[in-house]
């Protein structure tokens, strides 16, 4: 039987792996601004490891990853609640996420570009309908 | 739509019948994650699976599966039988 990771410690590992990704982000943008430099890429080599340390181990070793990529036909009812309440967080998530990234970045435009605002609202009406819009093309009866 | 908890006598039935998880798992079609969740009672069975546990111990799903906290079998198999008389 493999052995279990407690939920504190993935908690943990969620944080830093989620951390490194950003700190990755960030030293490129340094990078951007002022140049290459030694501590910078340090910085960089450091984030990569960490990122991938912490997949290797949050991910992978657990099973996690297996299990939010396996076919549906595949997984037993509990999986398929855990997978469905997971999918269902994540996708509030990254929507919340890449419209607020939208936004920045609209918002740091220096002057208001009509279309890239009418693709923000458009995509805040995409995350907001989608679900329903699956619901009513798969359904028998609503 | 968050249901009411369900007590069961899954590992008592289980290791009365000699059998691991994996075991267990692999008759009722489930991974043994499931049998953990489901013996720590942490996870409440669809009717299908319900049956299906009660079709491997060869038992009705009231005598397995139960709203409230569940006696040890015995007790309860000896209260039917001064219920009717016997």
């Amino acid at each position: 039987m493999e052995k279990l990771i407690p939920r504190t410690s993935r908690r943990l590992a969620v944080v830093i792996n989620y951390g490194a990704i950003l700190l990755f982000l960030v030293c490129f943008y340094l990078a951007g601004r002022i140049g290459w430099n030694v501590p910078v890429a340090a910085s960089v080599v450091t984030a990569i490891l960490v990122a991938l340390i912490t997949f290797f181990s949050l991910h992978v070793r657990t099973k996690l990853w297996k299990l939010v990529h396996t076919k549906v036909e595949n997984l037993d009812e509990r999986e398929l609640q855990v997978t469905h309440e997971s999918l269902r967080y994540a996708y509030g998530i990254f929507t919340v996420i890449s419209l607020l990234v939208l936004l920045v970045i609209a918002l740091l435009t220096p002057q208001w570009d009509s279309l890239l605002i009418l693709i923000f609202a458009s995509l805040l009406y995409l995350a907001h309908t989608l679900p329903s819009s699956v619901i009513a093309w798969r359904e028998k009866d609503y | 739509m968050k249901g009411r908890k369900l007590y069961n006598r899954i590992a008592v039935l289980r290791e009365e019948r000699g059998l691991s998880r994996k075991e267990l798992a692999g008759k009722i079609g489930v991974n043994f994650q499931t049998v953990g969740y489901l013996e720590r009672e942490e996870y409440n069975p669809s009717l299908d699976l319900a049956f299906r546990i009660g079709e491997v111990f060869g038992l009705p799903i009231e005598m397995i599966f139960s709203t409230v906290p569940m006696k040890p079998l015995s007790v309860e198999l000896m209260e039917r039988r001064i219920e009717r008389g016997e």
